[in-house]
């Protein structure tokens, strides 16, 4: 798709060894401006497909069909919208996802934090066997848990319930959730907890008035970075859940297919932006945020 | 270790997350192995079958190593446009002085878009028939002759499935890999610079070897990523057209939910995990064994 393959430098000659002070200012300012262009121009590559999907789903259909993709809507209409409205469910849709990401969000914030103050504050003999436990759910694929998970919600009826999603959603982000807390917990200075427990307080007063109130950053990371991939779940969704009322997101937006695979494209695309709005709106606001919760839960690993 | 800690307090905070996790990701993975020794539909009674499932997939399943090859091929594609993309885009960036930001958030948006509508985007992207973007453009660089319906060519078809995955998470390792460039010390750089390195050498004799940790790490998430990949082929061809997009994690899904033939695709599954722990095994000695050298 993109040009991003190309070797990482361009063969510039070494600086002649006294180059004149002139010279030496020019050279990196066109690397500087050759760099700046193919910044842009990857950028561009990057987003304009987004552009597209916004633009298309201000045109009309004829336009949509006949017309040169490239160029600007003839006339912008908002029907589209209105027919996105009338095909799909998307209301519907959207509180579902919400419920999902809410409810996964709690137990792996929750969930994540207790056992990151179980390995790291508290510490056990099997401490080192847990914390490998965990790390086998951040490698193995989601895919294995299909089959089983199915087989085991079928005998207890929990097939097509907002849980069904929620539990294997959170149990795999678990690991990644613990691990950021882990991480966090070791900055907390061990004086800190040895003058709580001099002053009397057990373990669960510790966690509750000095573990917790301290880990609000942390916790805004391990939400953002989750909420994204929840919102978007679609396998364990599209496996579990099979009624109308309960469909999330990814779900709804299938419906637009029609029957024989007929699409209406401009439609879609119209829901496609209604539903992907929520998310964007969080990530532009808190993109700093987001941005380095993402950059610190890898670099640290 | 606080010294007011009892045995009782380690479990209660301990067990309720090994609860979930065990319930959602431990016992399944069991499950899996368990289920990969028989022939099971679902309904009738399961029957023990041995290796068979392992020894049918192995040896007598074209499928199946059709889809390995696949992914494999998938997976290739990804990590190219991923990882050479991210780092490509990376020491770019550092040379930037405005509009750092910007960039980073531009580029980290298609990650926040969920598959399906990145599906359905690709297929228009793709499409002939009204002409799609990528053949217009090809049309406009006198490329025209490569102009076909990427998706429903054998040959093309693979590539133009794994090209939107790796188009979607570019961003998240460029964004790694551009703190890790960050903290490379400058005094080092400009110490090189002083000697008389040239850019490239700069590049390879300094950066990377001080991003080396990280880049093991990004190395090891888009490999998993890309083993585990499903919805984007799934939605735009479902493994179409015959096999030529075929994952095994699609072969896998078909077979269990299609087929319902839980034995045998637990038996693909275990197949699955067994190749993700063989890749990142492998990541760790190659990428290790260079940094000792």
């Amino acid at each position: 798709m993109t040009a991003q393959t190309a070797p990482v430098t361009r063969p510039i000659p070494a600086p002649p060894s006294t180059p004149a002070p002139q010279r030496r200012r020019r050279k990196p300012n066109f690397f500087r401006s050759l760099s700046r262009a193919l910044i842009v121009l990857i950028v561009v590559v990057q987003v304009y497909p987004l552009a597209w999907l916004f633009l298309t789903s201000l045109r009309n259909e004829h336009d949509f069909a006949t017309g040169d993709p490239f160029a600007l809507p003839s006339s912008i209409s908002f029907d589209n919208y209105v027919r996105a409205f009338q095909t799909g469910n998307l209301g519907q849709n959207i509180l579902n996802s919400f419920i999902v990401t809410m409810g996964a969000n709690l137990l792996i914030v929750l969930l994540g934090m207790m056992a990151a103050y179980a390995l790291q504050v508290l510490g056990f003999r099997f401490s080192k066997f847990v914390r490998g436990l965990f790390l086998i759910g951040i490698i193995v694929p989601v895919q294995i848990a299909l089959v089983p998970l199915f087989i085991d919600y079928s005998s207890v009826n929990l097939l097509d319930t907002y849980q069904s999603m929620i539990i294997p959603l959170a149990g795999f982000a678990l690991p990644m959730s613990i691990y950021l807390f882990s991480s966090f917990f070791e900055y907390i200075p061990r004086e800190t907890y040895e003058a709580a427990s001099l002053d009397g307080a057990g373990p669960y007063r510790i966690f509750g008035l000095i573990t917790l109130p301290l880990s609000t950053n942390t916790v805004v990371t391990v939400v953002l970075v989750n909420s994204i991939f929840i919102w978007n779940d679609f396998i364990f969704a599209n496996t579990f859940v099979l009624s109308e009322g309960l469909k999330t997101i990814p779900l709804g937006l299938q419906n637009y297919i029609g029957a024989m695979g007929k699409v209406d494209w401009t439609a879609t695309f119209a829901a496609v932006c209604i539903t992907i709005t929520p998310l964007l709106l969080v990530f532009l606001v808190l993109n700093k945020a987001m941005i380095q919760g993402l950059e610190s839960g890898a670099t640290k690993g | 270790m606080l010294p007011n800690r009892s045995r009782l307090s380690v479990l209660v905070f301990l067990l309720p997350p090994l609860l979930l996790y065990g319930v959602a990701v431990l016992f399944p993975i069991l499950q899996s192995l368990f289920l990969s020794f028989f022939s099971w539909n679902g309904i009738s009674d399961m029957e023990f079958v041995g290796f068979a499932n392992y020894v049918h997939m192995l040896t007598g399943d074209g499928v199946f190593w059709r889809s390995f090859f696949n992914a494999l091929g998938y997976l290739a594609i990804c990590l190219v446009l991923q990882l050479g993309g991210a780092l490509f885009v990376a020491s770019l960036l550092t040379s930037l002085r405005r509009g750092r930001e910007l960039v980073k958030t531009l580029y980290l948006l298609p990650a926040v878009i969920s598959t399906v509508a990145i599906a359905f985007l690709f297929v228009r992207i793709y499409s002939i028939d009204p002409v799609g973007l990528l053949n217009q453009v090809l049309g406009w660089i006198g490329l025209g002759a490569l102009e076909r319906p990427w998706l429903s060519d054998v040959n093309t078809v693979l590539a133009a499935v794994s090209a939107p995955e790796g188009w979607r998470f570019t961003g998240l390792y460029m964004l790694i890999i551009y703190a890790a460039l960050l903290a490379v010390p400058q005094e080092l750089e400009e110490a090189a610079r002083l000697d008389g390195a040239n850019r490239w050498q700069l590049f390879t004799k300094i950066r990377f070897p001080h991003i080396r940790p990280v880049w093991i790490t990004t190395t090891i998430m888009a490999t998993t990523y890309g083993l585990r990949g499903f919805d984007i082929p799934y939605l735009m061809t479902n493994g179409g057209p015959g096999q030529s997009s075929e994952l095994l994690t699609t072969y896998m899904y078909k077979t269990a939910f299609t087929s319902t033939d839980f034995g045998y695709a637990s038996t693909i599954s275990v197949f699955i995990v067994v190749e993700c722990l063989v890749a990142v095994g492998f990541i760790l000695l190659m990428l290790k064994r260079k940094a000792d050298a």
